[in-house]
């Protein structure tokens, strides 16, 4: 919206002339707006960034789908404790979000995922992947109904040439909207409690993956009890003009309970630790893979991954139905290595053998010991594994080879996160 | 008389790499051109004092990292530019750039259409896969090695077993890939006309193909040969060697001299003699006669056998298998030297795109209409330009504010319908593309200080290139591979013992720059270890 709609001149509106057909209109409203040429902002920042960098005590940036965002914003450690013993908020709009909708748009989007939505319900979210015909993962994501004939399909990445080519013969429109929608993420033990004061009613009684509109300080706010923590946690999604007020507003309320802004890693270690695969990160999309094994299928990375085998038909779904009496070829696991430095991790081994890559790894600080998400061999798995790290002191590197074992729990998974009705305080 | 290990003839960019190989490779080496400066097609040419240039080539393009570390051309002062992949105009005023990061990349392309800017994500992919495919390929010769039967067999064996274990899905891509038109393999990634014009427009320059001719989609593959990178990546970049391809020739030039070749300008090579069908030396113009144990051709091919030998010496069908070359001219070439920095209203002030190259091009049903008018031999009137502004690289190939352009004008006739090209046409070809130049960048023609226009023709009377064409040789699947130059070869070796082709005649032809050079000195030291073990 260009600051002349936004705010029409009433005088100009006295001088319509309801009898005249050439009614007058404001020319701004047709002038083409001058396009910023792509290479002239390299930096691409989100609605919140002004915000968000004024609490930079660190000035550490990464960038995220094109996005640059704060990585750390204070210090990882207290992040982290705010996030496990408190709330954190951070700004997740960097996610691609699309929107689904039309009379089409449930049949539509059983063709697209591989698991059966007939239950999904109104106000409710769901984990979805869906794949292309070989069975490769393109991408995992939330789907939330958003009413009978609408959806908002949330991802790490874009995948609208797929979801386009999909809709051949549904009547359905996609739309990215992610432009157009901001995403706070709101979480940590207390962030019902904060919420509440925020002035949401009712939150403890919305329940996991269901979603509500609120009304925030006069906001408009779409709140979904989502998020890859292993916790509690809300998600927020508001249009972007609204969002730094909300994020103004839920700072101040929160401050009480210990809220803080948090950055990109923090998300990332909240994900590690809940052993949740990103794309991009631990397995590309079948699109983007130039080498084959960098693509996986649903059962590699998954070990109980959500497809309907009994729908009939979806994207995909011959191939899964043939690859599911096999055992996968290799599997995503959560490996933890007994070193208490951090230490950089990177390839499993069986023995002396390479048998898997480790594709996101970090210091769980729940743990106190170093752990990783990592493709590894089936055929190895019953085996003892090390993981090959590298540590630096000073000018020397030193190699290590640590002795791993396979996590069978995630390092953070607790019950008040799927607990009904939520927990308000500790 | 006088005696070599090797000769070369011809100095040109492909003469010069096989002979440093072979002086590297500790062989006395002895180069022989015709013209009073080495580089063959790729010589530098002052339009105007100070104003410095390729004369017939674009100026763009490195040789690839094996050749460049194998010579040790860095330690020569070799460098190279890394630029973005370059910017096409279209006719109504709109731009598409390629840049070489993946995010802003999409961000350009989602100026036309979001969907396509996802799908290039997946075009990319392809691309490089079948570049993966290709490479190797294009790394030797292209000759099955003939090692008794039963190796041969396992070999074909083991081709097969590879082509069936592959996914049905990515041997169905590969063949869409080399049967297609560039068209309707585009069609089935990109909604937008500009972007996939601007794909199509980069990979046909230098094709006797039309974009919407059968197995022109195989060249959309090339730019993307030297590629590498991580999954989200943008589009490939052009090189260019610091101080123009003659800053390549001289580099070239100083490692055959460091390891003890010899260079001899002005020596034009009239004959070669022959005896028992194995090459004995050459006869220069002023009758001297030098001796080598091989000869090395950096001609053509047609030239190579028809004007240097004896047609009478040469083995039966040969001198029909030659004429049978497809060799034809496409493409014009233009220097203009201009006294201030051409200014491009239309595309956003500072793009880095600029440096990599501008293509004027159209939509690609008028780029068919170009191509339909190549073919009927009718002068061009809506042609494909591809600009390059090297001085904007490297400002000390002008004077102080000047910069060069050079132009390649795609699609253009060796010979016209109504016969050669007459003055007339030749002045309308160049206010033509002087007029389209100055629609993207007007005021470029007061700038003017040296034009000059190079038709196929003149390319050939002035540096003997067949027909004027730049791939030597049509880049057709019927003349690439093991069909290049003629079926059968696929290598640097001819029917003629000691006589090797290392002009891109050869296999792999224009595809790798240098890349004949180096398979021809290649098979002449492998030749010598063999003899040596025997």
């Amino acid at each position: 919206m260009t600051p002349d709609t936004a705010h029409p001149d009433e005088t100009a509106q006295e001088q319509v002339d309801l009898d005249n057909e050439q009614a007058a209109v404001d020319p701004a409203l047709f002038e083409k707006q001058p396009v910023e040429p792509p290479f002239a902002r390299t930096v691409h920042t989100t609605p919140l960034h002004l915000l968000i960098s004024a609490e930079s005590r660190t000035n550490r940036w990464t960038e995220w789908n094109g996005y640059t965002v704060p990585d750390v914003l204070t210090d990882l450690g207290d992040e982290y404790r705010a996030l496990r013993g408190a709330a954190v908020l951070a700004d997740h709009s960097p996610l691609v979000k699309t929107r689904i909708s039309g009379r089409d748009a449930t049949d539509y989007l059983q063709r697209l995922v591989t698991r059966d939505l007939s239950s999904l319900a109104v106000h409710a979210a769901i984990p979805v992947i869906f794949c292309e015909g070989a069975g490769l993962v393109l991408g995992d994501g939330i789907l939330f109904r958003l009413g009978d004939e609408e959806y908002r399909l949330v991802t790490e990445e874009t995948h609208l040439a797929w979801m386009t080519e999909s809709a051949l013969g549904f009547r359905v429109r996609i739309e990215d909207v992610s432009a157009t929608l901001a995403m706070l993420s709101l979480q940590g033990p207390l962030s019902a409690a904060c919420l509440r004061d925020a002035g949401v009613k009712d939150i403890e009684s919305l329940a996991p993956f269901a979603a509500c509109w609120a009304d925030i300080g006069g906001m408009p706010v779409y709140v979904s009890r989502t998020g890859a923590s292993g916790d509690l946690g809300y998600e927020l999604w508001a249009d972007v003009e609204d969002a730094p007020h909300l994020w103004r507003r839920l700072m101040s309320k929160g401050m009480s309970h210990g809220l803080r802004p948090a950055g990109f890693a923090l998300r990332e270690l909240a994900r590690l630790e809940a052993a949740l695969p990103r794309a991009g990160r631990d397995y590309l999309s079948a699109f983007a893979a130039v080498m084959s094994g960098d693509a996986a299928t649903p059962f590699e990375l998954w070990s109980a991954p959500a497809i309907s085998l009994n729908k009939p038909v979806f994207n995909g779904g011959r191939a899964l139905r043939r690859l599911a009496d096999k055992p996968p070829r290799r599997r995503l696991v959560a490996l933890v290595a007994e070193a208490l430095e951090p230490v950089a991790l990177s390839t499993v081994l069986s023995g002396t053998r390479p048998v898997g890559t480790a594709t996101t790894a970090g210091f769980s600080p729940a743990l106190g010991a170093n752990i990783a998400l990592a493709l590894v061999e089936t055929s190895a798995l019953d085996g003892s594994l090390s993981l090959t790290g590298r540590r630096r002191e000073g000018l020397s590197t030193q190699e290590l080879v640590l002795p791993a074992r396979i996590m069978e729990e995630p390092a953070w998974k607790m019950a008040r996160g799927s607990a009904f009705p939520a927990a308000l305080g500790l | 008389m006088e005696r070599h290990d090797a000769i070369v003839i011809g100095a040109g960019l492909n003469g010069l790499v096989a002979a440093a190989c072979l002086a590297r490779a500790g062989l006395s080496v002895l180069v022989l051109d015709r013209a009073s400066a080495p580089g063959g097609i790729a010589c530098e040419h002052e339009v105007a004092p100070g104003y410095r240039l390729p004369r017939f080539t674009l100026g763009s393009g490195g040789l690839p990292p094996r050749i460049v570390a194998d010579l040790d051309l860095p330690r020569h002062g070799l460098r190279f530019i890394r630029a973005e992949g370059g910017v096409t105009c279209f006719p109504g005023g709109e731009y598409h750039a390629s840049y070489r990061d993946g995010v802003v990349q999409r961000r350009e392309i989602a100026r036309f259409s979001r969907v396509d800017a996802d799908a290039f994500t997946r075009y990319r992919r392809d691309m490089l896969r079948a570049a993966r495919v290709l490479a190797p390929l294009l790394a030797g010769p292209a000759r099955p090695r003939r090692k008794g039967l039963f190796a041969g067999l396992r070999a074909r064996l083991a081709k097969a077993d590879r082509i069936s274990a592959m996914a049905p899905a990515d041997l169905h891509g590969l063949l869409r890939l080399a049967t297609l038109p560039a068209s309707e393999f585009l069609d089935s990634y990109f909604e937008s006309p500009h972007v996939k014009a601007h794909l199509a427009a980069a990979a046909m320059m230098g094709a006797t193909l039309g974009p919407c001719s059968p197995t022109s989609a195989a060249r959309l593959v090339l730019p993307w040969l030297e590629t590498a990178g991580d999954a989200m990546g943008g589009a490939p970049e052009t090189l260019m060697p610091v101080g123009g391809p003659a800053a390549l020739v001289s580099a070239l030039r100083s490692v055959i001299l460091a390891a003890g070749g010899q260079l001899r300008m002005e020596a034009e090579v009239t004959d070669i003699r022959i005896k028992d069908r194995k090459v004995q030396g050459v006869v220069l113009a002023n009758g001297e006669e030098i001796g080598a144990d091989a000869v090395f051709s950096g001609l053509d091919v047609k030239r190579s056998f028809l004007s240097l030998f004896q047609w009478k010496d040469l083995p039966e069908g040969l001198v029909e298998r030659v004429g049978r070359v497809c060799m034809r001219g496409v493409a014009a070439k233009l220097n203009i030297a201009l006294d201030a920095a051409p200014d491009f209203p239309g595309l956003p002030e500072g793009c880095p795109s600029l440096g990599g190259g501008l293509r004027l091009a159209a939509e690609i049903p008028a780029m068919q209409r170009a191509y339909d008018d190549w073919r009927a031999r009718i002068p061009p009137r809506n042609p494909l330009i591809d600009v390059f502004i090297p001085s904007f690289l490297d400002p000390s190939l002008a004077p102080q504010g000047g910069h060069v352009l050079s132009a390649l004008v795609q699609y253009v006739p060796d010979v016209l319908h109504e016969g050669p090209w007459s003055a007339e046409r030749r002045k309308a070809l160049g206010d033509l593309v002087m007029t389209r130049l100055a629609e993207v960048s007007p005021g470029m023609e007061k700038h003017v200080v040296a034009f000059e226009v190079l038709l196929p023709d003149d390319i050939e009377n002035e540096i003997g290139l067949t027909g004027g064409d730049f791939s030597y040789g049509a880049t057709t699947l019927d003349q690439l591979f093991f069909n290049r130059p003629f079926p059968g070869t696929g290598g640097a070796e001819t029917p003629l013992r000691n006589f090797y082709l290392c002009s891109p005649s050869a296999h792999p032809g224009p595809l790798v720059m240098g890349g004949a050079g180096a398979n021809a000195a290649a098979a002449l030291l492998a030749a010598k270890r063999k003899e040596a073990r025997t």
